[in-house]
């Protein structure tokens, strides 16, 4: 079964195309760029997801400046919100060089503006403040954010609950239906769909809800013992045979 | 006729030095190379030259025949001279460029692979060096402000210098040539040695095009995290083992560089216990090498790089606490036991982070030049200067460790129960209960890394692994607390002092009887009599003496 990383690193639904793209030397050709744009933009409406393809084009954009498409940068930073426990959101900001600004006038770049809410966004969510993420996603501030590109990512708002899950299923056993709430941005029936859909069940009484066992939220005191291994005493061995044989 | 006078004022000594050097290197004669390499060079630099250019290479054609493929390697030579001894200017920098593409012109592009064979160490010397003068000029470039007119307009036509796409162009071509991917995969795959000679073709059975196709991938390594892609960085060492045994690690320096950069990107991948893996492990490998190569000329480079290593590995520490290697533990103690104090008390050790990060971390490069060519972009630039590279990933950096700063804090108090309720915990933290809540799911993934667990392939691959030795659980506002505990370790004791009563033995054994009045320096120099007449006299690569006999054992 291919681990948590290598399906990160090349994730089972990227083309054979791509795949050529993202680990050969035509990831340097500015003439597929177009190429790896497309397949982000499949990615947006497919709810897939490829970090290196897509920091493939950001790399492009870095040897390239004429090609910067500034929508193109901020779909991939949306996409790279999501990819917890990767800090993909960072390594795409780290390929972003200083810029000059924007030179054409009369078509403004939305990055300067948006990266910072966006940055925010991200903090938030690596601090597991979710309410507070919520919050700013829903402010007026994230109005252009909202309204011009996370409503083209289909199963955005899906995607920060999964992050959640993920956070609570490692350290709840059981969750008041009300935090949880809060951390999702659901209430009533849409939170009691959202946690039957999960395999979560509800206490109808307590309003409760039960986390399953999972490796991470199954804690248990251990005593680690050492374990020797063999290449710790090849020294001494070693420089006991030498004598052994230096004593004939 | 200048060019007579300053042939007249060469000493002998040199001439001499450069005839014999270039006979030993049309004869393809490595062991001579070897020594004029490393030893004559640098022994003739510290005499004539320590504050001076050696003579240029035109005027010393003259004594090897105007050979141009010498005349190129001793103009390698000559600016790498230049860079480290003193400064280099404009015309320099060009220069060096342009030599270096006619090196790789000719290794690349002659017709079949080329007869010449150099020493391994200097052929990871040439990728090296050809990476730092890249470096060294994506810095220098960056600076608008100290230019003269005359460099502003050499600049402004100049941008296909030292490029970032010429750099990876030569990188990538040499490997490509040498096919040594297929060659890593071949030796992986327990090919043998004729199977393997079929699969990379003429180039690649050539040492020296092998050599340059693995320090070549090292070198997109390097590359790639100066330019900030950790990923790729990682991705292309692919086909690399990352272990001691392999045949292309002889060359300590290009062991080193790799183990530093793969650590790093690590870090930035927020990989800490991969992190702190590969810097255990090279850093032990640079102790017990030590005394073999205290007089070697990378010698001081290497225990800078190591220090840096002791630096990122503190932060990793702070970062992933986890026990690890005692011995590499104590050095990061003494050398860095302050920050790290600091660093393991969360918000308030955030200045100790970036003092580590900015000491330790490689020098960042833009990929993109100032706008040269367009002074009215120029002037701008220079107006509102861009972020410094290295500031740019710090700020990255410290935004990770702030995410899990409230952790050390959370962590002491947890220590101390069992169990207890959320509001009580809140309490004795003055925080906010749902706040405090949030932080231990804070807690509770810092306490989880991806790593590689064992034989991944790839340096990418990795699966989830706790890295905590305190774990909680919440049900509903109870904390439930649990420590897993290390039972006491005897292994590293009775191993230390098995060695240490070992070299007493050794040493009683070889003195002379009767014994003379006993020396209470005796002991810490431990007579390695035995060892010693392994080591060949000049340094051929010569640790493999001191770490593959051991190891394969």
């Amino acid at each position: 079964m291919p681990s948590l990383a290598s399906k990160w690193a090349s994730p089972p639904t990227r083309t054979p195309l791509i795949e050529n793209l993202v680990s050969g030397v035509d990831r340097y050709n500015p003439s597929n760029v177009s190429i790896l744009e497309d397949y982000l933009y499949h990615q947006t409406r497919s709810e897939e997801y490829d970090c290196l393809a897509n920091l493939a084009i950001l790399k492009l954009y870095q040897f390239n400046p004429d090609l910067y498409n500034p929508d193109v940068v901020i779909y991939i930073l949306i996409k790279a919100l999501t990819s917890a426990p990767f800090p993909d959101f960072n390594l795409c900001i780290s390929l972003l060089d200083e810029r000059p600004a924007a030179t054409n006038p009369d078509e403004p770049d939305p990055l300067p503006t948006l990266l910072p809410i966006l940055t925010s966004l991200y903090n938030l969510l690596q601090q597991c403040r979710f309410p507070a993420f919520w919050a700013l996603y829903r402010s007026d501030e994230a109005e252009t954010l909202r309204d011009n590109y996370t409503v083209e990512c289909v199963g955005f708002e899906n995607a920060v609950r999964e992050v959640v899950i993920r956070a609570v299923k490692a350290a709840f056993t059981r969750i008041g239906s009300e935090r949880l709430g809060a951390y999702l941005d659901l209430s009533g029936g849409d939170l009691t769909a959202y946690v039957e859909s999960l395999g979560w069940s509800i206490d109808p009484a307590t309003e409760v809800i039960a986390v399953p066992p999972n490796p991470d939220n199954h804690i248990e005191s251990t005593v680690v013992q050492e374990n020797i291994q063999l290449p710790q005493l090849s020294k001494i061995i070693t420089h006991a045979t030498q004598n052994a044989r230096g004593a004939l | 006729m200048a060019q007579q006078v300053a042939f007249a004022q060469i000493p002998d000594v040199v001439k001499r030095f450069i005839v014999h050097f270039h006979q030993a290197v049309l004869d393809n004669n490595l062991a001579e190379i070897t020594v004029a390499y490393e030893s004559g060079w640098n022994r003739l630099t510290e005499k004539f030259y320590a504050k001076t250019e050696w003579p240029e290479a035109e005027v010393i054609a003259p004594l090897v025949n105007d050979d141009q493929i010498f005349l190129i390697l001793y103009r390698e030579l000559y600016y790498r001279h230049v860079y480290s001894r003193l400064q280099p200017d404009i015309d320099d920098r060009f220069h060096s460029y342009e030599n270096s593409c006619e090196l790789f012109n000719y290794l690349l592009n002659s017709d079949g692979p080329v007869q010449l064979e150099l020493p391994e160490q200097w052929l990871w010397d040439i990728i090296d060096e050809f990476i730092y003068q890249y470096q060294s000029f994506c810095v220098w470039r960056s600076k608008v402000k100290s230019k003269t007119d005359e460099e502003l307009i050499l600049l402004a036509d100049a941008n296909q210098v030292w490029s970032s796409y010429s750099v990876l162009n030569v990188l990538y071509s040499l490997i490509q040539k040498s096919k040594i991917n297929e060659h890593l995969v071949a030796l992986q795959e327990g090919k043998s040695a004729e199977e393997i000679a079929e699969i990379v073709g003429e180039y690649g059975v050539k040492p020296l095009y092998r050599m340059l196709g693995y320090f070549s991938i090292i070198g997109l390594l390097r590359v790639h995290s100066l330019l900030g892609d950790f990923t790729l960085a990682l991705k292309v060492m692919e086909n690399v083992e990352l272990n001691q045994r392999s045949p292309f690690t002889r060359v300590t320096a290009c062991h080193v560089t790799t183990y530093y950069y793969v650590g790093f990107c690590y870090i930035m991948l927020r990989r800490y216990p991969d992190a702190i893996r590969a810097f255990v492990s090279i850093l032990n490998f640079i102790l017990r090498m030590r005394q073999y190569h205290t007089r070697s000329y990378q010698y001081d480079q290497i225990n800078k790089t190591a220090d840096r290593m002791y630096a990122l590995f503190a932060i990793c520490n702070a970062l992933s606490p986890m026990r690890s290697d005692d011995n590499i533990s104590n050095i990061v103690k003494e050398r860095y036991g302050e920050q790290f104090a600091k660093m393991s008390r969360g918000e308030e050790g955030i200045p100790a982070f970036e003092e580590l990060f900015v000491y330790a971390c490689p020098k960042f490069i833009s990929a993109n030049p100032p706008p040269y060519e367009d002074p009215e972009q120029l002037a701008a630039h220079m107006e509102d200067p861009p972020v410094e590279p290295v500031q740019r990933h710090l700020a990255l950096f410290l935004s990770e460790v702030r995410a899990q700063a409230p952790v050390p804090t959370l962590r002491s108090f947890l220590k101390l129960y069992a169990s207890l309720d959320a509001k009580k915990l809140a309490n004795f933290l003055d925080a906010d209960e749902e706040e405090m809540v949030q932080q231990m799911m804070v807690m509770k993934q810092a306490s989880r890394s991806v790593s590689r667990v064992e034989n991944e392939k790839g340096l990418l691959d990795g699966q989830m692994i706790s890295t905590s030795d305190l774990d909680f659980v919440i049900n509903e506002n109870m904390v439930h607390i649990a420590e897993s505990t290390v039972g006491r370790r005897y292994a590293g004791w009775f191993i230390r002092n098995t060695e240490h009563a070992q070299r007493v033995f050794d040493t009683l054994r070889n003195s002379s009887l009767p014994a003379p009045p006993p020396k209470s320096t005796a002991q810490s120099a431990p007579a390695n009599g035995a060892n010693e007449s392994a080591t060949p006299a000049p340094r051929t690569g010569g640790q493999r003496v001191a770490w593959g006999g051991v190891k394969v054992a």
